[in-house]
C-alpha cells in the first residue's frame, strides 16, 4: 500500500516537471501532498505512532487544502502568468528525469545498507529532492520556483518519516510554521511588486 | 524564560503604530537587556541551552543590534525613507531577532534550523525595506537561493538524526548527546547528513560557487540590512557549523580538515580576485565578509577555537560598523573610491573608518591582529600532526598569497578615499558618530587580557 | 488450438467495431444522433468496390504500400497474449518484436504519406513520425517492465503469469505502467488529445493527412489497419493491465475479454468528449510523461520491490 502512495508521489512529482500551466501545476502540487500525508498517516498507523498521524493529517490540511489556495489566491489577486515554459525543453528533461532517478539510486546505495528500516524509501525521497530542485532551475517564473521550493520540503518530510519514523514533535510543527511564514513573505512580495 | 522575546515581540507590535523613531530606536536597542541577562544567568530545558559559546555569540549579536538600531536613526533621512519603510525594517527585525535567538539559544538541531529558518525568511522582506527594482530582484533571489540552501541543512539535519536515532531516541536531536555519543552513531550517514548541512551553511555565506550573490544583495539593500547579514546571522549560521563540527572532529576529523580546507581554499581563491576587480564599498565589504567566514572556518577546524572566536567577534563588530559607515562614505557617488574619506567636518569620523578599514586587515592593534597570529600557529600545528605536512604547508602558503592580493586591494582603496579625488563636503549625523564609537570600543574591549581571557575559557 | 484461432479471429471482426463504438458514443455525447456501431463495416464493404485511383506522381510505393500497412499488424494480432489460460499461444513475443513490428507498419504509413507527393501528406508522415519516435521508447519501458513483474520476458506468459499471480509487491510499478501504456495507446491511435480522428483541418491533422490521396480498396486497408492497431493496442492494455477472467471457462473469459475491450473503447471515448486537443509541441510532454512514467515503473521495480 505505502508503495503505490510513494509510487504515485514521485509519479505526481515528475508530472509537475512537464506541466506548462500555473494552476494544473498547483493541482499536482495539491495531490503530491495528499499522498505524502496519506503515506505519514498510514506509516504512523502501521507503527503505532501518533505524532507520525498528526503531522500527516496537518500535512494534509495545510499542504493539500490551505497552501495551493492561497498560492492560487495570490496568483488570481496579482495577475501572475499563468503560461509556464520551463527553459529546460522537454527532450532534455526526459533524459534528466531517468539519469536523476538511476544516479540517486546508486548514490544512496551505500547509505541504503546502512539503514535499519525502510531503506528503498530514502531513495526516492532523496531523487524526489533532486526532482524539485530541478524544478526550481528549469523554470524562470516565480511562482513555479516557489512550488519547487515546497515540493523540496515534501521530499525532506518524505525522507523524515521514511528516514527516522519522524522527527519529534515539536520540530515537525516548527517546520510548518515556517512554511506558512513562507507563504506570508510571498504573498508580500507580491504585493509591492509594483511599489516603486 | 520567555522574557528573553519580549524586546522582539514589544518591536512587532510597536511598529504597528505611529512611534518616533528615536524611540523605536531605543526600543529596539532593549534586546541587549535579554542578552546580557542570559550571558550572567545561564540556563537549561528540555529543548533549550546556555552554554558560554552560545551567550558570547548572542551578546556579541546583540551589541550589533544596537549599533544597527542607533544608525537606524539617521538613516531615513540620508536615504529618504518614508516612515511605513522604517516600520516595515522594525517589523521583521523584531521577527528576524526573535528567530536569531531561537536558532543561537536551540540545543536541538531541529529547533536550532526552525529559528534559522525563520530569521532567514525575515530577512527577505527587508531587503526591500527600499524598494527599488533590483532590490525586488535581489529579495526573490535571495528567497529562492537561501531557501535551497536551508533545505540542504534540513536534509543534512534529517541524515545525521536519523545515524543516531538508533543509539539516543528522540535525543539524537541534541547537540551535546550526539557529541557524547560520537562513537556509536552510525558514522557514514552521519558525514553525509553533515557534509549536506555544512554545504548548505557554506551556501548561505556565500562561499563557493555562490559567491557573488550575498554581495549582490548587500549591495542592492539598505546598509542596516548587510550589517544584519554580516554581523548577525553569518555569526548564527558560524555557531550551527562549530556545534556540527565539534561533533565531527569526534567522527572522523581528518575528513572534516580535508573537505573544509578544499572548500575553503577555492572560496579564497576566487573571493580574492573578486575583490581585487570591485569597485564600491559594499561589494568590496561583502567579499571581504565571505573571506572572513573561511578564515574563522578553517582557523575552528584547525583547533584555533580561541582565534575563531576572536575573529568571529572582531568581524562582527567590524563588518557592521563598515556597512553602516558605507552610508556616510558613498553619500556622493556610489562607485567610486576617490575621496571617500575626504571632506567630513567633523574630524573624528574619518579616523574612526580609518581605524575601522584598517582593522578588518588585521593591522596591529586590530584584534583580528591577534587571531590570525593564533589562528595560522594552529594551522601550522595541524600541518605538523597530518600525514601529509608538505601537501598542508602548501595549502596555507596559497591561503597567504590569497589573503595578501585582498591585503593589498584595501590598502589601495584606503589611499584612495584618504588622497585622490575632490574635497567635497560631507554631512554627517550624530547618530552615525555614536555608532562609530559603540563598535570602536567593544572592538578595543576586545584586546582586553580580561576578555581574551573569557574567549580562551569558552572553549577548552 | 481451436481457441487461439477463434480469439484471432474474434479480434479480427471486432476490430472495426471497437472504432465505431467509440465514434457513435462520442455522437451520443455531444447531442448528435448517434450512428450505428456497424457502420465501419458497411464503409469497408463500400470502399471494396469504388475505384482505385493513384496519384500521378505516385511511384509503385502507393500500390503496395497498404499492404505492407497491413500485413505486420496481421501478424501481430497472431503473436497477442491468450485471453483463456488453456489456449495455445506464441511464446517468443516480446516487448521489442511487438514494438518493431508496429513501427514496421507506420513505417509504411509515411511512406505512403510521402509516395503522393502532396504537401499534406509530407506534413502528415512528418508529424506521425515525431510522435512515434516518442512512442517507440515508452512502449518499449512499459512492456518490459511489465514482463519483469511477471517474471516473463515474453509477454504471452507474462499476461497468464499476471493473471495466475498478481505482482502485489510491485503495485506501485504496475500501476505507473498501466498509466504510461494508456497514454501510448490513445497516442499511437491518433485519438484526441494528440489527434484528432475525425477532422480535415491541415493544421491538426496526422493521421488523415497521410491518407488523403488513397482511395477504393487500399482506403479500405488502410482504414481496416487503423482499426487492427487500436483492437492490438487494447487487447495488449486488457491482458497485461487488467489481468484476470483468463482462468474461467472459455466461453466466460472470451464474453470477459470483450467487456474489457468494450470498457476500455468507453473510456477512451469519455476521454476525447472531455479533453481539448493538445497542440502539436506541447504533445511531447504528454509523452515525455508516458516515457518517464515507464521507466519509473521499471526503477520503482527494483527500488521497492525488494530485488537489490
Amino acid at each position: 500500500m505505502i508503495d503505490v502512495l510513494i509510487g504515485f508521489y514521485i509519479a505526481t512529482l515528475i508530472t509537475e516537471l512537464f506541466t506548462t500551466r500555473l494552476y494544473r501545476l498547483l493541482g499536482w502540487y495539491a495531490l503530491n501532498s495528499l499522498f505524502l500525508g496519506l503515506i505519514a498517516i498510514y506509516m504512523g498507523a502501521q507503527i503505532g505512532d501518533n505524532a507520525m498521524i498528526i503531522s500527516g493529517t496537518i500535512t494534509i490540511i495545510i499542504k493539500f487544502m490551505l497552501i495551493p489556495y492561497v498560492l492560487k489566491y495570490i496568483a488570481t489577486k496579482f495577475k501572475i502568468p499563468r503560461n509556464i515554459n520551463p527553459n529546460l525543453k522537454v527532450h532534455y528533461s526526459t533524459i534528466i528525469v531517468p539519469v536523476i532517478l538511476v544516479f540517486t539510486y546508486y548514490l544512496v546505495n551505500p547509505i541504503i545498507h546502512n539503514m535499519a528500516y525502510n531503506a528503498n524509501y530514502v531513495a526516492l525521497s532523496i531523487s524526489s529532492l533532486f526532482l524539485a530542485m530541478l524544478l526550481i532551475i528549469e523554470h524562470k517564473n516565480i511562482a513555479p520556483k516557489i512550488v519547487g521550493f515546497l515540493s523540496i520540503e515534501n521530499a525532506l518530510f518524505l525522507l523524515a518519516i521514511s528516514a527516522t519514523k519522524g522527527m519529534p514533535m515539536l520540530v515537525e510543527l516548527g517546520i510548518f510554521v515556517d512554511l506558512l511564514m513562507l507563504i506570508v513573505i510571498v504573498n508580500i512580495l507580491f504585493k509591492h511588486q509594483g511599489d516603486f | 524564560m520567555l522574557i528573553i522575546f519580549i524586546p522582539s515581540i514589544l518591536l512587532v507590535i510597536l511598529s504597528f503604530f505611529k512611534i518616533n523613531r528615536t524611540l523605536m530606536a531605543g526600543v529596539s536597542s532593549l534586546i541587549i537587556v535579554p542578552a546580557i541577562y542570559i550571558f550572567l544567568h545561564p540556563f537549561v530545558n528540555e529543548y533549550f541551552l546556555v552554554d558560554k559559546l552560545n551567550s558570547f555569540v548572542l551578546l556579541i549579536s546583540s551589541i550589533v543590534g544596537v549599533g544597527v538600531s542607533l544608525s537606524m536613526i539617521s538613516l531615513p533621512d540620508r536615504l529618504n525613507l518614508n516612515e511605513e519603510a522604517i516600520k516595515r525594517f522594525y517589523r521583521f527585525f523584531g521577527i528576524f531577532w526573535f528567530g536569531l535567538i531561537i536558532s543561537i539559544l536551540a540545543n536541538n538541531m531541529g529547533i536550532f534550523w526552525i529559528g534559522l529558518e525563520f530569521a532567514t525568511l525575515s530577512t527577505v522582506y527587508m531587503i526591500k525595506v527600499k524598494d527599488s527594482l533590483t532590490a525586488h530582484k535581489e529579495a526573490w533571489k535571495y528567497l529562492t537561493v537561501g531557501a535551497i540552501a536551508i533545505s540542504l541543512v534540513l536534509f543534512g539535519i534529517i541524515l545525521m538524526y536519523a545515524s543516531a536515532k538508533g543509539v539516543l531516541g528522540e535525543n539524537a536531536m541534541n547537540f551535546y548527546a550526539l557529541a557524547n555519543s560520537a562513537d556509536k552513531i552510525n558514522s557514514f550517514l552521519f558525514e553525509i547528513g553533515f557534509t549536506i548541512s555544512v554545504t548548505g551553511f557554506f551556501i548561505k555565506m556565500g562561499f563557493f560557487p555562490m559567491n557573488l550573490w550575498l554581495a549582490d544583495i548587500e549591495r542592492a539593500s539598505i546598509y542596516p540590512v548587510a550589517a544584519l547579514f554580516s554581523g548577525i546571522l553569518e555569526s548564527a549560521i558560524m555557531l550551527g557549523f562549530f556545534r556540527l563540527s565539534k561533533i565531527e572532529m569526534l567522527v572522523n576529523a581528518s575528513h572534516l580538515v580535508t573537505f573544509s580546507y578544499i572548500y575553503a581554499i577555492f572560496t579564497l581563491f576566487m573571493v580574492s580576485f573578486l575583490i581585487y576587480r570591485t569597485k564600491d564599498f559594499v561589494t568590496t565589504f561583502a567579499l571581504s565578509g565571505i573571506e572572513h567566514m573561511v578564515l574563522i572556518t578553517i582557523f575552528w577546524v584547525s583547533g584555533g577555537y580561541f582565534a575563531a572566536l576572536l575573529h568571529l567577534a572582531a568581524h562582527a563588530f567590524l563588518k557592521p560598523a563598515l556597512f553602516l559607515s558605507s552610508s556616510m562614505l558613498e553619500q556622493k557617488r556610489r562607485y567610486s573610491f576617490k575621496g571617500a574619506l575626504k571632506g567630513y567636518k567633523n574630524k573624528l569620523v574619518p579616523l574612526l573608518i580609518s581605524l575601522l578599514l584598517l582593522g578588518i586587515i588585521s593591522i596591529p592593534p586590530s584584534p583580528m591582529f591577534f587571531s590570525e597570529i593564533f589562528g595560522f600557529k594552529a594551522m601550522l600545528d595541524v600541518a605538523q600532526d597530518s600525514d601529509y605536512f608538505l601537501v598542508m604547508i602548501f595549502a596555507i602558503f596559497i591561503i597567504m598569497i590569497l589573503l595578501s592580493i585582498i591585503f593589498y586591494k584595501f590598502i589601495t582603496i584606503y589611499q584612495e578615499a584618504l588622497y585622490d579625488g575632490k574635497d567635497e563636503p560631507k554631512k554627517v549625523y550624530k547618530s552615525e558618530i555614536a555608532m562609530l564609537l559603540l563598535f570602536t570600543i567593544s572592538l578595543l574591549a576586545l584586546i582586553l587580557p580580561q576578555v581574551f581571557d573569557y574567549i580562551e575559557g569558552i572553549i577548552k | 488450438m481451436i481457441y487461439y484461432i477463434i480469439q484471432v479471429l474474434s479480434i479480427f471482426l471486432i476490430a472495426p467495431f471497437l472504432v465505431g463504438v467509440i465514434k457513435s458514443i462520442k455522437m451520443f455525447m455531444l447531442y448528435k444522433r448517434p450512428m450505428s456501431p456497424f457502420q465501419p463495416y458497411f464503409d469497408f464493404y463500400k470502399l471494396l468496390y469504388k475505384e482505385v485511383i493513384y496519384s500521378k506522381e505516385s511511384s509503385a510505393v502507393s500500390k503496395i504500400a497498404p499492404i505492407l500497412i497491413i500485413s505486420p499488424l496481421i501478424l501481430v494480432v497472431f503473436l497477442l497474449p491468450p485471453i483463456f489460460s488453456g489456449s495455445f499461444y506464441v511464446s517468443f513475443m516480446d516487448a521489442f518484436t511487438i514494438t518493431g513490428l508496429i513501427s514496421l507498419s507506420t513505417f509504411f504509413l509515411m511512406l505512403l504519406g510521402l509516395d503522393s507527393a502532396s504537401a499534406f501528406g509530407g506534413l502528415g508522415s512528418s508529424r506521425e513520425a515525431f510522435i512515434s519516435a516518442l512512442v517507440e521508447p515508452a512502449m518499449i519501458l512499459t512492456i518490459f517492465s511489465v514482463s519483469l513483474m511477471a517474471n516473463s520476458i515474453g509477454i504471452s506468459k507474462a499476461a497468464l503469469n499476471l493473471a495466475s499471480s498478481f505482482p502485489a509487491t510491485h503495485a506501485a510499478s504496475f500501476v505507473l505502467a498501466a498509466i504510461s501504456f494508456f497514454i501510448l495507446l490513445v497516442a499511437e491511435n491518433g485519438r484526441i488529445p494528440v489527434d484528432n480522428p475525425e477532422t480535415h483541418l491541415e493544421l491538426t491533422m496526422v493521421h488523415e493527412a497521410m491518407i488523403l490521396d488513397v482511395s477504393g480498396a487500399d482506403l479500405a486497408l488502410v482504414e481496416l489497419a487503423s482499426g487492427i492497431k487500436y483492437a492490438i493496442f487494447a487487447t495488449l492494455f486488457v491482458t497485461l493491465f487488467i489481468p484476470f477472467g483468463t482462468e474461467l471457462p472459455f466461453a466466460l473469459a472470451f464474453l470477459v475479454f470483450i467487456a474489457k475491450l468494450l470498457i476500455v473503447s468507453v473510456v477512451i471515448a469519455l476521454l476525447e468528449v472531455n479533453t481539448a486537443k493538445l497542440r502539436l509541441f506541447k504533445v511531447p510532454n504528454l509523452l515525455g510523461i508516458s516515457i518517464i512514467f515507464g521507466f519509473l515503473s521499471l526503477i520503482t521495480f527494483y527500488i521497492l520491490g525488494g530485488v537489490a
